[in-house]
């Protein structure tokens, strides 16, 4: 819940001050400037409530009779949903913040607007949404059967891959849709245009959180046999911090490739096509670094 | 200013609540009143914590710098203990779903967004927020 309620807090905090700054530009405008800052505020809120779900279960479930398994498991999901609610909230600051900013600029278009960012920032929801899939097959798996050495490192780790990869995904998200919804105040009628190339750049931008994901499933599900050596624990957790830690880069950096080419195809949409295979290519030169990330975790897993 | 934003209140809060009511009375006379009860209570705080962001957001940006930022904190920690009743009502009452009662704590947000993807789909219904 702590590390849930930090995203939130700057998301939050960052759409307060644009609004300020639309107010400063717009004044007569406050009534629909406090709607746009109120409703993305919600949406932002949504990650830490994710958060704040996953610790009243801790809190108030009856988890008496599990094994040291279940202990690191239940440790695992808290991290997994602290660190994974982080990105998404600060990232659904962003467009929230632009759609204020935005509609001191062009009032005129508040629905659109309204509608574009609300999209933006419901795709950034989806990185915590993975790290609270991840929390609860940790919360509610029964790992009685299981080797206390090593898989205590096993659910620990997939918990801190699936709650540390979602931080950069949700921030580049957020940074394409703040993009998008300064781009549709800017030129209203390329609406169609940057909300499909904004969806694009989302989707891709979500990949190392995918990618975290799946390696927090594989730590999950695959069987270990039982050892009294700590070596193999060790590569487990390592592979866990490598996959997460691994994955904010090239979230947060894929999440700048495509905001680039979401604010400039709304500048100059004649040339979207030529933008966005500029746009992508630089996206999966940022996509690589995750891929070395997995690529080591998967031989932590399965070769050491 | 204030009358706009209680207006989006209102039209959020209400369409919540009744899509609540609505799944949450079909549920209990299908004989799944946990899951119904839980729904509704979910959404009565999720209704409440929307009326309360709104109605603070005013005296947030009338006051000085430190009174709003103290104030902000505390009001915040009030939201999300708030927020948490439903859930600890799920968990230790047996009448109260679970998953219906974290359904129901995201229904205003699952409105606001579901309104966005209509009007995206369907850009002919689309209006002024």
């Amino acid at each position: 819940m702590g590390f849930g309620a930090i995203g939130a807090a700057v998301g939050e905090g960052y759409t307060a001050a644009q609004a300020n700054a639309a107010l400063s530009r717009d004044p007569e405008n406050a009534g629909g400037i406090f709607k746009s800052m109120l409703v993305g505020q919600a949406i932002a809120e949504s990650a830490s409530i994710f958060a704040l779900v996953v610790a009243m279960i801790l809190l108030f479930s009856d988890f008496s009779n599990g094994s040291y398994v279940t202990v690191a498991a239940l440790f695992g999901a808290g991290l997994a949903m602290g660190f994974g609610a982080i990105g998404s909230g600060v990232g659904s600051g962003f467009p929230a913040g632009a759609a204020c900013v935005g509609l001191a600029r062009q009032p005129a278009i508040s629905g659109k607007l309204t509608t574009n960012m609300l999209i933006g920032s419901a795709v950034c929801q989806t990185p915590s949404i993975f790290a609270m899939v991840t929390a609860f097959i940790l919360l509610f798996s029964d790992f009685s059967q299981s080797p206390v050495n090593p898989t205590w490192a096993a659910v620990l780790g997939a918990g801190l891959a699936s709650g540390l990869g979602a931080i950069g995904s949700g921030i580049g998200g957020g940074s394409v849709a703040e993009a998008s919804s300064e781009g549709v105040a800017r030129q209203p009628g390329a609406l169609t245009t940057v909300t499909n190339v904004m969806l694009l750049g989302q989707a891709i931008t979500q990949t190392p959180a995918i990618l975290a994901l799946l390696v927090s499933f594989i730590l999950i599900f695959k069987s270990y046999p039982a050892t009294g050596a700590i070596a193999p624990a060790m590569a487990l957790l390592a592979s866990g911090l490598c996959m997460g830690i691994g994955a904010i880069g090239p979230g947060i950096g894929e999440g700048i490739a495509s905001s680039g080419g979401v604010r400039w195809i709304a500048r100059n949409s004649s040339i979207a096509g030529d933008l966005t295979r500029t746009m992508l290519v630089g996206m999966a030169v940022a996509e690589s670094t995750a891929i070395y990330s997995m690529v080591i975790a998967l031989v932590l897993i399965f070769v050491v | 200013m204030i009358a706009s934003i209680r207006e989006t209140q209102k039209k959020y809060c209400s369409r919540a609540m009744a899509i609540a009511i609505f799944v949450g009375l079909a549920f209990i006379m299908a004989g799944q009143k946990g899951i119904g009860k839980g729904l509704i209570l979910g959404t009565l705080f999720s209704v409440l914590n929307f009326i309360l962001m709104g109605e603070m957001l005013p005296f947030k940006m009338n006051a000085s710098r430190t009174r709003a930022s103290v104030f902000s904190l505390v009001f915040i920690l009030f939201r999300y203990g708030l927020m948490a009743i439903p859930l600890i009502l799920a968990l230790k009452l047996e009448q109260f779903n679970l998953p219906a009662a974290v359904a129901g704590i995201f229904l205003v947000q699952i409105t606001i967004l579901g309104e966005s993807l209509i009007n995206f789909i369907l850009p002919n219904r689309r209006n002024q927020l």
